[in-house]
Order: structure tokens, then sequence, then C-alpha cells
């Protein structure tokens, strides 16, 4: 039994610890409190509340349809809950367009992949550097001192992260052409260029092969440990999950069944009955 | 064998970013220009100095402005617009209008000017492109054409109360040589219009590489990710309607002051808007060496075969009409053979060139 899982879900709800790795995780970066979620009578999410802290991988799980990405979608401010806060970095957020989500630090990737298909991966990468590029548009224009300035060091940062993901060897290929486990692979890369304080991961390893998810569950694990930033990613694969998160949110037809270590998540009933059905 | 880029090593990222980092691109560049000057002296040989200047290569160039500017809008942000014979509209009459009021400031620095008014004209038209997108942008877009139209027609202002109705241009001239008006060197106005393009080429160049380029094609491509990513919406798409709203307007002028001498509202109709976008489509969408080729294609095309036609005793008619059929003909070809156009076709034979003679 390592170190995390013999704390409380207090003690672990609030941060301050590391983990088994010896990753430490900070104070809370996102809290959900009590979010209810409705189109029309539909109820997407109900009393949902948990917290991503920071410098932690956090999976949310769960069968289709339970409102994985709802759940995401209100992270990352595409909806808007009719009931419950937001809270980022200690505040409640207000209502704001998507654009400015951005600019708070928050990236994501998406389940079905969104990627500009009329651009090579290398300019894929570099709009994930769109808002730290200041230069007006004479300056634009001319293409001359500082813009050439900023471009050649904004290209350094996104040459770092195609270094990192190793695709340097799809660099001027067009998006559109590459095999769809490069092309999640490209899209974690834009999303990594932001340089985010939180990532959102929405299903990064539907429909890869095994390799492939083995090479994914490793870039995500290196991304947080190497630039400590804080991962919330959905996932179907159980094992991949329990692999890689530290704690995992469970839901089902939009409730909230479990939050805990992979250990405990694995161990409670109501999951268990949720994966594999009650048995009468 | 000759257009290879084998040993060509780049040690820094600003070399990558040139617009032409190929020698070989380098050099032909250089060639372009060289031939731009003999052009200049000679004319086309086989056709008349004044002939091949007045109605094939002026014009082509101007073309190549609005096939630039509607390129930008269509082909890079992915907007669409049938109000571009009414922006070049707009810079005809602004310009006008300018060089009326303030005759003695240089007829370059109207131009220039009027490709501003044009640019807000077209951001205004721009707005409903926040709300609606495709056919429908397509309409909204007609009604900047219709009532463009109507204003050019129905206000006699605009046209300096001219009994004709028509934009009569007057003379003006840069460093004493006439360059507008009945009297202007033909030369001259070449030369002209090759700088304009030559610069307003290099800006686009510059634009759709940089920042802002790139948040047109993210717009284009993937909005939702793109806003995701901090891309504002209103001023991606509003700032692509103001960039190709100016290029239209300068080279509305151009058409007017330096090529046409005088205008009539039937200089910016609808089938003007059109023929502006078959230019960019044919000549490839999202691609700058397209908007030369698909202005020079549907320009130059029917007038070649309007002359080879007279070589051969045709009626000057019938090879106009011969030259309505088959340009329509080489329209659907291209398109079917190559949806992306021209440039693409351009761009495969490079590559196959940067193999050849061994295709291995």
């Amino acid at each position: 039994m390592n170190e995390m899982s013999s704390m409380t879900p207090e003690q672990l709800n609030a941060g301050g610890y590391s983990t088994p790795d010896g990753r430490p995780i900070g104070s809370p970066v996102m809290e959900m409190k009590n979010i209810t979620l409705k189109f029309g009578g539909v109820t997407a999410l109900s009393n949902i509340s948990f917290n991503i802290l920071e410098g932690e991988i956090r999976a949310i799980i769960g069968p289709n349809g339970a409102g994985k990405s709802s759940m995401l979608n209100v992270i990352n401010g595409f909806y808007h809950p009719q009931e419950g806060e937001v809270w980022f970095q200690g505040s409640p957020r207000p209502s704001m367009p998507p654009y400015e989500i951005a600019e708070q630090g928050i990236a994501r990737t998406f389940q079905n992949i969104a990627l500009f298909k009329g651009m090579s991966t290398l300019q894929n990468v570099m709009t994930g550097r769109q808002l730290k590029m200041k230069k007006n548009m004479f300056w634009q224009m001319l293409r001359y001192g500082p813009a050439i300035q900023e471009e050649v060091e904004h290209r350094r940062k996104a040459e770092e992260v195609i270094d990192f993901l190793e695709i340097q060897h799809i660099r001027h290929a067009p998006v559109g052409s590459l095999p769809y486990g490069l092309q999640k692979r490209v899209e974690l890369a834009r999303a990594l260029a932001m340089e985010p304080d939180l990532l959102l991961l929405d299903e990064p390893m539907a429909g890869m092969n095994v390799e492939e998810k083995e090479d994914m569950s490793r870039f995500i694990l290196d991304v947080n440990e190497q630039y400590g930033t804080t991962i919330a990613l959905i996932e179907h694969d159980m094992a991949v999950v329990m692999d890689i998160a530290d704690r995992v949110v469970v839901l089902d037809y939009g409730r909230m069944l479990a939050d805990g270590t992979p250990g405990e998540v694995q161990a409670d009933q109501a999951v268990i009955d949720a994966y594999l059905g009650v048995s009468s | 064998m000759f257009y290879r880029e084998a040993g060509q090593y780049k040690t820094s990222y600003a070399k990558d970013l040139q617009a032409f980092p190929i020698k070989q691109d380098k050099i032909g560049m250089f060639i372009w220009g060289i031939l731009a000057v003999v052009v200049a002296v000679i004319g086309i040989p086989g056709l008349g100095y004044d002939f091949a200047m007045k109605a094939i290569i002026i014009p082509t160039l101007i073309f190549t402005i609005t096939a630039l500017g509607l390129n930008i809008l269509v082909g890079f942000a992915g907007q669409i617009s049938l109000g571009t014979g009414a922006f070049m509209g707009v810079g005809a009459y602004a310009c006008l209008k300018l060089t009326t009021f303030f005759p003695d400031v240089n007829i370059l620095i109207h131009f220039v000017l009027s490709g501003f008014v044009a640019a807000v004209i077209g951001m205004f038209f721009g707005l409903p492109s926040l709300r609606i997108k495709g056919f429908y942008l397509v309409v909204a877009t007609l009604g900047a054409q219709f009532f463009l139209e109507w204003a050019f027609g129905r206000i006699p202002w605009l046209y300096n109360f001219a009994d004709s109705g028509a934009i009569e241009v007057p003379t003006r001239t840069l460093f004493g040589v006439p360059i507008t008006g009945a009297s202007a060197d033909v030369t001259w106005q070449y030369f002209i219009v090759l700088f304009f393009l030559a610069g307003m080429t290099w800006i686009a160049s510059n634009l759709i590489r940089g920042r802002i380029g790139r948040s047109w094609m993210m717009i284009r491509d993937m909005d939702i990710a793109a806003e995701l990513i901090g891309v504002r919406p209103l001023w991606t798409k509003l700032s692509a309607f103001a960039v190709s709203s100016f290029y239209c307007g300068v080279s509305g002028a151009l058409m007017v002051f330096i090529w046409l001498g005088a205008a009539e509202v039937e200089s910016f109709d609808i089938n003007h808007s059109f023929l502006y976008l078959f230019m960019v489509i044919i000549g490839g969408l999202g691609s700058i060496t397209g908007s030369f080729m698909g202005a020079a294609f549907i320009w130059i095309f029917p007038i070649l075969l309007k002359e080879v036609g007279k070589s051969f005793g045709y009626n000057a008619t019938l090879m106009e009409n011969i030259s309505l059929v088959a340009i329509g003909v080489m329209i659907v070809i291209i398109l079917i053979k190559e949806p992306h156009g021209l440039a693409r076709l351009w761009q495969i034979s490079k590559q196959k060139l940067r193999l050849w003679p061994f295709p291995h």
C-alpha cells in the first residue's frame, strides 16, 4: 500500500501531499461546486463536486453517456451550468467566452480531432503560441525586426514541443494526411505549445492500438512531470486510467459515483456495479 | 536535376522562415524581376506595345491585386464574398472624391487612401460574418453588392455630378509625367501598377505567414478550436474583411484611374464579382501564387484565343463566343481534375521536378 491510499479523502482534497513517485501536489486549481447542467428536460450533470489539484493527473471516467464530456465542457467554459459554481484559482469564475478561458491558461484536446486541416504540423503547433504573440499588424505586415524576432522565438518554443512529442519527422506534413495516432499527438502538441496551467484531454487514447496507447500514456506522464502541468483527462480504458491517474472521479448518468485514488475507486461497490452491472 | 534543395542547410529559424528559403526559388524570382523590366521595354513580342500593355499586362496585374485580396478573405480566412466588384467600386469612387478635394496630393497616396475607405466599408459589410456562415454569408455580401451598386448609380455626388453619370478620370502627374487621363504614359502606368502589385504581394505573404495569417486560417479550418486557443472571432473575421477590402479598393482605384480612364456602375457589377471569384477558385484557394495564376488565366486566355482566331481569319464575334465556351469548359475540367486550382498543379510539378529525371 502506498502512502497516498492511506490518506483520508479530506486530506487528499486539500492537496499539499506528494504522489508515490515523489511529485508534489499543490492546492486546488479548479473546484466544481454542486454543478448541475441541464439541456432542456435532460439533466446531464447533477450536483457534482470535485476539485483538481495543482500538479496532479485527474481522471474522469464513466460509461457512455455518463456526462464526462459535458463535465469537461463545463470546466472549459463551453457550457454554463444552471446551478453551482466553478472556482478557478481560488475565486468563482464568471461565465466568459471561450477565448478568454484560453487566456487564463486552460488548454484542451478534443475527442474528435479538431486540428486545423489546411495547415502543416508545424503551423498547427505554432497556433498554440498565438496568445503569446503580441506584435501588431504593422510589424506583421513588414515581417521585419520585432515581428520576425518574435516569430523566431516562438518557433523555437514550438520546436521544443515538437521535439518533446517526437513528431519532428512530420513537421512539414499537412496534418490531414497523417495517421490517426499522430494526429492525436499533434493535437496534444498544439495544446502543450500554449504552455497551459491546466490541460484538459478528452479521450486522448480513443481508437488507438496498445502501442499507441503506451506512447500516449508516456507522453502524458512526461508532460506532467517535466512541465508540472496539471492534467484532467477523460478516458475509457480503465487499465490506462489506473496506471497514470493520481485521483479519479467516476460519473454515471450524470451523478457522481466515487472520487478517490485509483485503488479506492476500483474497490468501490457502486463503481463495480456501474461497470459490471449489478448481480441480481 | 536543377530544382533540388539538397545541400542547402538552414542554420537558424530566421533563415528557415524566409519567403523563398530555396536558392532556386530566389533565382526564379530574380528572373521574374528581369522579365518585368524587359516587358516594360519591348512589350510582348508579336503584339503591339500599347495593345499588349493596355489590354493584357496592366489589367492582369490589377486583377491580380483583386484576386490577392479576395483570396485572403475566401482562401485564407474561409469567409466568402460576392461583393468584390462593389468594394472595388468603393475604391474607385473614393479615389475620385479624394483627388477632387485634394488635387495637389499625389495620386499614389490617394490610391492607398481609397484602399482604406474600402476597408472601412468592407468591415461594415463583414459584420454579418460573425453570425452567419457559408451560403447565408454569400447572400449577405450580395446585399453589399446591390446596395453599393445602387449608391454608385443614384448618388450624383459620388461621380461629381457628371452628365454621363460615370467617373471621368482627371489627368494627374507623377514627377511631371501624366499617369492618369487620356495623355498618360503607358510605361509609367505599368510600373506604377507593378509597384503596387509587388508591394501588396509582399505584404500579403508576410501577413499570412505570421500570427494574423495563422489566426485567419484557424478560423477557416476549425472555428471552435480556434476560439478555445484564444482567437477572437470578431477581430479575426473583421480584419480579414478589412485587409481584403483594402486590396479590392486599391485595385478598383487603379483599375479606373490607370486602366479604364472612365467607368460607369457596370464596371463594378455582380458579373465582375463572379469573375474575381473564378480567378481565386481557378488559381487556387489559399495560395498567393494561385492568385497570380488565376487572374492571368481568366484574363489572358480569352484574349489570346481571340488573337489566335483572328490570325486564322475567323471573325471576332465568333471567337468571342468560342472563348466564352472554352473558358467555361476549362473551368469545369480544372475543377474536376484539380479542385485546389492551378497553384496545386504548380506545386505538384515542383515536387516532381525535385526528383526529375530520376523519379525515385
